[in-house]
């Protein structure tokens, strides 16, 4: 991480914890403008931030982690498009994208802890091999779904990113299965409960999951592209999605 | 929690022409039959090899000295993924490549480096992994195979079994007990023994498919040199498992499939399904992310850290990808199995080796068990 995106990430998360799913848009809301979050998108000229999608990742990923309920996302994807359009709707996927990466890591979090320190037959549930092995799995999930957003987030960054997104999407939604099922699983009832916070990241996931394209959406978008273009353009593509431009 | 630290990737300058070097490279020597190109990192070719070493595709990152041509490891991983991504016959120099001759270049005496390492990079000089045991395999710790001191010599005696390659290899790596009445991780040294040592015997396993591509060995008054011992008497344990980032993350790893892959794209290019498009989707989004989570392990590697947490967790995924896709396949695709079609021929071969992904390198359960422990539970 750079010093920008480590300090927009000291800046948010502190707040995003305090306000998390409790927050208010008439209460809170001035606080996030205050500091210029809904406009971490807008170049420096005309009084934003001048971001990256690199950034806000990571203030998208720390939205979803602490499931805060104010439409953050939503404001900063509005600021590079037409709510309707095209662009918004992958833009859109992509920040859910990232607040399920965000959203599954706090999950996997409040469920590795939870395991450590609920005893039954005599001691931690996280001594069972059978419950290491479920979070094991999420633990897999939960790496899969960041590392999707980011190469999301770095493919905005460079330019066109349509395979990507769709793909980011697609993985992040198939973690959100698994997340969500281990999450609940080891919990036992005390997750079922309003009043244990585990829902304020799991209902959110599940939402997520359809927000803006859900899998039958995506996979349709990428099969076809992948289709259209041809079995021998399909590595060659990948490929030249990432490697640098070649100097001559 | 965040297990899986995430950062862009620096692809270097030169990916483009080694990509290119590389597919020519493939096309010249011939694709051949696409059962072939399946799992290909077990399909050994000792003329491919030897062809890689000419080219300068082989010990890559390795000193100029010892015969490596002294490039950074992303360009390394650069030519691998070309490789595999293409079915290219790699298995003879896989190994040797990818651990063997850098664990040499870390731990060897001159000795050892001189004879194993430049005849590695010209792809001339195969090896193959000695590790497991008939009593011996997930709990590799228990390893009996011995190796006694007698004067300035090493006495082996004992076996190894599931030995990949060991029938065209020039050499093995073992782990083996140097300390008679050792327990465990203690008393375990490494040691670099010729195959055509005497004593030293292969006896083929022929798996399920009927091919032969691992082996019994067994060790019958093996007498070496007492520069066979690889690093620290007693440092075995510690130093086979070092090596185990560099042979969890690689692309081989979630690739074994790809062939498949490419094929269902084929297929859907003339059939037109809805069922077999989603599926292409879903399995392109995955092929995606999985490259880019083991080429950032990759990274990691290159500026010396040891993602082995990382590691782990992108050979489980990538194991469950390429293990899932025949299975997949066959259920989207009505296919005769026993039939001709390239289609059809890869996905029975596949459906048969498959089961061995999960297994080969650690088995999901092992690997599962190491994740939960840097999850911090256990
Ligand atoms: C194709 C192939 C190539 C191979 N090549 C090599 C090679 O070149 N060199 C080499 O040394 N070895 C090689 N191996 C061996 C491989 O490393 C072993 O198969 C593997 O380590 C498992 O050991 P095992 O087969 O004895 O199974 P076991 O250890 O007996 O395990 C059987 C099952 O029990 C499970 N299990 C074991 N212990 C536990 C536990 N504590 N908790 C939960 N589940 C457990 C395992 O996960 C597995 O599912 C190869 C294997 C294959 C299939």
């Amino acid at each position: 991480m750079n010093d920008t995106r480590r300090m927009l990430a000291e800046m948010a998360d502190p707040l995003f914890a305090e306000l998390g799913p409790g927050a208010t848009m008439e209460r809170d809301w001035p606080r996030i403008e205050e500091l210029g979050l809904p406009q971490l998108l807008v170049s420096e000229a005309d009084g934003g931030f001048g971001g990256s999608w690199e950034d806000a990742l990571v203030v998208f990923r720390l939205a979803g982690f602490h499931a805060l309920a104010l439409p953050l996302p939503e404001a900063i994807i509005a600021s590079r498009a037409e709510e309707g359009s095209d662009t918004h709707f992958l833009l859109g996927a992509f920040a859910r994208s990232a607040q399920i990466a965000g959203a599954l890591d706090a999950a996997l979090g409040i469920a590795v802890a939870y395991v450590n320190e609920r005893q039954q037959f005599g001691r931690p549930l996280g001594k069972f091999q059978a419950v290491q092995q479920s979070l094991a799995s999420f633990a897999c999930e939960a790496a899969a779904a960041n590392c999707a957003a980011m190469g999301a987030a770095q493919a905005l960054d460079r330019g066109e990113a349509r395979f990507e997104v769709a793909a980011a999407k697609l993985r992040a939604n198939r973690a959100v299965g698994i997340g969500t099922n281990v999450a609940h699983q080891v919990h036992g009832a005390i997750g079922f409960t309003r009043e244990y916070g585990l829902h304020e990241l799991t209902r959110r996931l599940w939402q997520w999951r359809s927000d803006f394209g859900g899998d039958a959406h995506w996979s349709k978008v990428l099969g076809e592209a992948v289709i259209a273009r041809g079995a021998d353009a399909f590595w060659p593509d990948l490929t030249a999605r990432t490697d640098p431009e070649q100097r001559d | 929690m965040q297990t899986f630290a995430t950062e862009a990737i620096e692809w270097p300058d030169t990916a483009v022409q080694l990509r290119e070097q590389v597919r020519a490279l493939v096309a010249e020597h011939g694709e051949g039959d696409p059962v072939r190109r399946a799992n290909c990192w077990t399909k050994a070719d000792p003329a491919f090899s030897r062809k890689l070493g000419e080219a300068g595709l082989l010990g890559m990152t390795w000193p100029k000295d010892y015969g490596g041509h002294e490039r950074d490891q992303l360009e390394r991983y650069v030519v691998i993924e070309e490789l595999l991504a293409a079915g290219a016959p790699v298995g003879a120099h896989w190994i040797a490549d990818r651990q063997s001759g850098p664990l040499l270049l870390r731990l060897g005496n001159e000795e050892l480096k001189r004879r194993w390492v430049p005849a590695i990079a010209r792809g001339e000089a195969f090896a193959c992994i000695g590790l497991s045991e008939p009593g011996s395999g997930s709990d590799l710790a228990s390893v009996r195979t011995s190796a006694r001191r007698d004067a300035d010599e090493w006495v082996i005696n004992g076996q190894k079994v599931w030995t990949t390659g060991a029938h065209v290899s020039h050499f093995m790596i073992a782990l083996i007990r140097s300390e008679a009445g050792s327990e465990r991780q203690a008393g375990l040294s490494q040691f670099v023994i010729p195959m055509d040592a005497p004593g030293v015997s292969v006896k083929p396993i022929i798996d399920l498919t009927g091919a032969h591509e691992f082996n019994e060995v067994f060790f019958e008054d093996v007498r070496l040199p007492a520069s066979a011992l690889l690093g620290e008497e007693g440092q075995g344990w510690r130093q086979a498992t070092a090596e185990l980032s560099l042979e969890r993350s690689g692309p081989e790893r979630y690739l074994s499939s790809m062939v498949l892959f490419l094929k269902l794209v084929r297929h859907a290019e003339a059939h037109p399904d809805p069922a077999v498009r989603d599926l292409v989707g879903r399995l392109a989004a995955e092929a995606w992310t999985l490259r880019l989570m083991s080429a950032s392990v990759a990274a990691k590697l290159a500026r010396g850290e040891d993602p082995a947490l990382e590691a782990t967790i992108v050979k489980d995924l990538g194991n469950s990808y390429e293990q899932a896709i025949p299975e997949l396949v066959q259920a989207a695709v009505e296919m005769d199995l026993a039939g001709e079609e390239a289609l059809a021929r890869v996905t029975a071969y596949l459906l048969q080796v498959s089961p061995s992904f999960s297994l080969r390198g650690g088995t999901r359960e092992i690997l599962k068990g190491i994740i939960a422990r840097g999850l911090g539970l256990r």
